[in-house]
């Protein structure tokens, strides 16, 4: 019975794929994303009820070739991201039916209703994936689909720039995955995915490629830079899901081969620990110095992948401590946090989709004023600020505070060492979080506060109906998943003692009425406005006073100027001889971009280098390559002969 | 929620209301003495108050919902973070109602909105004030968590009515290592209230503000709720430290002599702590802004190395 909910959709997103390509209409397209709406509702009962009952149906195998075999999983774990899926596309089908509408040309309008279907079918797929095969094929539709959603704009120069760095980024991601299934692969004889047991020696090799090619996925300091890249680019439904879903599917691989290996090792727990607490400070010091908004909730992004591995990374820790509860707290931490963000971040991205509509830009030192001509998307951004930040009752709260909790009892781990190693890692968390409220009180603030900065602020008119209710589904997600979060886990079965949030959402509320009673009822009840905000005696006010997006993260940036390594160049020149009358000259301050100066550009040459050396090889003459494949041949006889 | 923790709710947040104002006036009043000047009346600040309650309010014509939210958001939160700090005597609570990490976040929701309160209306003040206050909270943070956890170290609970159960059932602090903490504390009072040598609440100058410049454009009764809010949390985070270092008379469990024995108690002691924050913002004088990371860099210093001996002890 159950197994029909997933057939219905799988048929459902396959004729969403289709239909926009038979018939460029808007029907069909609404038609399109109906479909994936009425398979995203399918999806929750279906997630729902397993990760209730905990027990997933059994699907037949479909075997395509002898020995090539696809089978389907449905999990706990697999039903988590599931309901992860579903739960971020209903909001974003919603939004995209009147979304789509704005892209340029008709063609690119189905073609992006299209490919928007076949990416979320293959990121369902892959998590539905019982074994290498499937799950490799479909990785690789899924970041196919997502690069041409990423290049739907290619007539400009920026976006080719991002849509190869993603191909490269997501190609070598891919790389990293085939070397670690196949290392596995090795080892156990077997393409499923199944309890991994033998001497932990032999893990080495498919951990670190699996850490690798995952963390590319996810975007994890160093290979994160395609992400500022890549989403600014995208459409922002797409960006939605890409930062929402993709990135967590990412993370749903990683977990499944961990959760499979009987006898990690501890090394690996604090690897992911350092790695995850460096990518969330890093990304969202980052964050603060942007201010294209589809950038800044980028590298947001990377911040709250870094707090997922981060507690992924405690979940080894305590585990191999022997520390069951608190490994099962730190888990759960992440699995919820990974939740909460596809929410929060879906809500965001699609937030923000919103003002580019509506104001043609994504720079936030243009918006401003924006409450006033959007109050309702001002409202629903307000809400995924405040859950991204993560303040009680809201959802990315539970899941920060879980986090946190397992940091405190963490004096319960014997070793000294890695106790000063979870006080550091404590710290940089407790950062992280504080600079990320920082953060969001810049971009809501500069964006949607104040006096519009621009005439296109000014213009700004509130999106139609669908996008709005598109963007209340994550919304409502993030209230209700945060009030009800112990109640929840509850039902689940995981009681793990963590602050109940209904009652404190509850006296909260109470607490606001009684004061607005109080308050109301003594002195006068009307308020006045003035005629202007005062400034000192200033005769008029003028946007240009507003502190600007840069203005308000300057503090930040000279505290942290180490990190942000900004370089000054200026030429002058001088009407004497002696260099005392300057004459003219320029000026220029910038940001190093570290890790693509240091880290990317020269992998990059050298790839270059022994590409061309490789391509001198290459003399377009028949006779040559049967050479080479005969020299070839000799080789691999000899090898085999002598050393297998 | 049962009877006893309702009457406490009740018990607990007036009292703190009722108290607030005073040691905002005694703080002041002590300012002034060190200073050579008379200064308010101690009442000064309830009549301050009942003034702004009759006064109407009067917004920018920027301003949005923001502003006319935020003063009585905050006071609700901080309304709720008095129960997280028993000072009349210790209930059974909720679960959930006590947990450091909940109250350090409430802290958080009245920041957040206090900032954006401060961007709200587009007065290059207000934006000097959010943008100040959130960078340096941001960099006072590690060093909150790491005293708070330093608590839950050495007091092996996550709750503060657990830990003043704890620390009132002894004589003297229960460990060695909760002095050092308090140094922390300390410091976390004198940022989280805009004390000087962080932000001076006595001036209206753009040099030294940061709270007094969020709030430029309040007035009328939001500016009354948001100057009882912050004394409510002034209230807060000196009873945290009394019960932690000092918690002689908090009363375990609700009687009436217990109740009345633990108000006078606190009155006195938290008299005296306020008189200790006078005297040490009239003797010190305002840091420049980007000196005052490496003031927090102590504060940290003192609350990691509290976990550090406990580690390695």
């Amino acid at each position: 019975m159950l197994e029909a909910f997933i057939y219905v959709s799988f048929i459902a997103f396959i004729s969403g794929t289709v239909l926009p390509l038979l018939c460029r209409s808007k029907n069909a397209r609404k038609a399109s994303f109906g479909l994936s709406l009425l398979s995203s509702i399918l999806l929750l009962v279906f997630a729902g009820t397993v990760l209730y009952t905990g027990k997933g149906p059994t699907f037949p195998v479909f075997r395509f070739l002898p020995g090539l075999d696809f089978t389907l999983v449905a999990d706990r774990l697999s039903a988590g991201f599931i309901l992860l899926i579903a739960a971020v596309v209903s909001g974003v089908s919603i939004y995209s039916i009147e979304y789509v509408e704005h892209a340029k040309s008709e063609a690119r309008k189905s073609l992006q209703a299209s490919l928007t279907n076949l990416f979320i079918l293959a990121m369902l797929m892959v998590v539905l994936a019982g074994n290498m095969v499937g799950f490799l094929v479909f990785w690789e539709i899924m970041s196919l689909s997502s690069l041409m959603l990423v290049l739907h704009d290619y007539s400009s120069e920026e976006n080719k720039k991002a849509g190869l760095f993603y191909f490269i980024m997501t190609s070598l991601s891919t790389a990293f995955l085939f070397m670690g299934f196949i290392s596995l692969f090795r080892l156990t004889d077997s393409a499923e995915f199944g309890p991994l047991d033998y001497s932990t020696n032999d893990l080495t090799l498919p951990f670190l490629c699996l850490f690798t090619g995952f963390g590319i996925k996810a975007g994890l300091v160093p290979f994160h830079k395609w992400l500022p890249y890549a989403h600014p680019a995208a459409p922002s439904s797409i960006s939605a899901l890409m930062s929402g879903v993709m990135l967590k599917v990412a993370i749903y691989g990683f977990l499944r081969f961990l959760l499979s290996v009987s006898a990690p090792e501890l090394w690996w727990g604090t690897l992911i620990l350092m790695v995850g607490s460096l990518s969330a400070v890093l990304g969202v010091i980052y964050a603060l110095k942007e201010s294209d908004i589809k950038r800044l909730l980028a590298y947001s992004s990377i911040e709250n992948i870094g707090i997922i591995f981060t507690g992924i990374g405690l979940y080894l820790i305590f585990k191999l401590e022997g520390l069951q509860y608190l490994a099962l707290l730190s888990l759960a931490g992440a699995c919820f946090h990974a939740f909460n963000h596809a929410l929060f971040k879906s809500l965001l991205f699609l937030c923000a989709g919103s003002v580019v509509h509506a104001t043609g830009t994504r720079n936030i030192e243009a918006l401003g004023g924006l409450v006033k001509s959007m109050p309702h998307t001002a409202a629903l951004f307000l809400i995924g600020s405040v859950s991204i930040v993560g303040l009680p009752p809201t959802s990315g709260f539970v899941s920060e505070m879980m986090l946190f909790q397992a940091y405190f009892y963490s004096s319960a781990v014997p070793d000294p060492l890695l106790k000063v190693l979870l006080i550091i890692t404590l710290s940089v968390f407790a950062l992280t979080s504080a600079l990320a409220a920082t953060l969001f009180v810049k971009i809501f603030g500069i964006t949607f506060l104040a006096l519009p900065r621009t005439k296109c602020a000014q213009e700004a008119a509130e999106v139609p109906k669908p996008m709005l209710l598109g963007e209340a589904v994550p919304a409502a997600f993030c209230i209700l998943s945060g009030l009800f979060s112990s109640q929840i886990l509850n039902l689940l079965g995981f009681d793990l003692g963590i602050p109940d949030m209904l009652p404190l959402g509850l006296i909260l509320a109470g607490a606001c009425g009684i004061v607005w009673l109080v308050v109301r009822n003594s002195g006068p009840t009307k308020a006045r406005i003035s005629k202007e905000t005062w400034g000192c005696g200033i005769l008029a006010q003028h946007p240009t006073m507003e502190y600007s997006s840069a203005g308000f993260s300057e503090p930040l940036v000279v505290i942290f100027k180490k990190i942000y390594r900004t370089e000054i160049s200026s030429t002058r020149t001088y009407s004497d001889t002696r260099e005392s009358i300057f004459k003219n000259g320029t000026a220029r301050m910038y940001l190093i971009k570290v890790f693509e100066k240091r880290l990317y550009l020269p992998v990059a040459s050298a790839v270059s280098h022994v590409s061309s050396q490789v391509s001198r090889m290459q003399s377009g003459k028949l006779d040559t390559y049967v050479l080479y494949v005969f020299i070839a041949v000799l080789t691999l006889m000899t090898f085999t002969r002598y050393f297998a | 929620m049962n009877a006893s923790f309702l009457l406490f709710a009740l018990l607990n947040t007036g009292f703190i209301l009722l108290v607030s104002p005073f040691f905002m006036s005694l703080i002041k009043k002590v300012k002034a003495s060190a200073q050579g000047r008379k200064g308010p009346r101690l009442l000064q600040s309830y009549f301050d108050l009942r003034k702004l309650l009759q006064k109407e309010v009067v917004y920018s014509p920027n301003s949005s919902g923001i502003m006319r939210i935020t003063p009585y958001l905050n006071l609700a939160v901080l309304l709720l973070a008095s129960l997280f700090v028993p000072i009349v005597f210790i209930p059974d609570a909720p679960a959930g109602i006590g947990n450091i990490i909940v109250f350090l976040y409430l802290l958080a929701i009245e920041r957040f909105f206090m900032a954006l309160c401060g961007l709200d209306a587009g007065s290059t003040f207000g934006g000097m004030g959010s943008s100040r206050l959130m960078s340096l909270s941001a960099v006072i943070e590690p060093t909150m968590v790491i005293a708070f956890a330093a608590l839950a170290y050495v007091l092996r609970t996550m709750n503060f009515h657990e830990m003043f159960a704890i620390t009132a059932g002894s004589t003297i602090p229960e460990s060695p290592t909760l002095p050092l903490i308090s140094i922390s504390l300390f410091i976390i009072i004198i940022v989280e209230t805009g004390r000087i040598p962080v932000d001076n609440p006595a001036t209206h100058l753009e040099l030294t503000m940061m709270n007094e410049a969020m709030i430029l454009e309040q007035s009328g009764k939001n500016l009354a709720l948001i100057e009882l809010a912050h004394a409510v949390k002034q209230t807060i985070l000196m009873a945290v430290l009394i019960n932690i270092l000092a918690p002689w008379g908090l009363a375990t469990e609700l009687t009436l002599a217990g109740f009345v024995v633990s108000c006078l108690y606190f009155l006195v002691k938290a008299s005296l702590l306020a008189g200790i924050i006078g005297l040490f913002e009239s003797s010190i004088a305002k840091m420049r802004l980007f000196r005052l990371p490496s003031f927090y860099m102590m504060a940290f210093f003192f609350s990691a190395l509290t976990i550090l001996m406990e580690v390695f002890a």
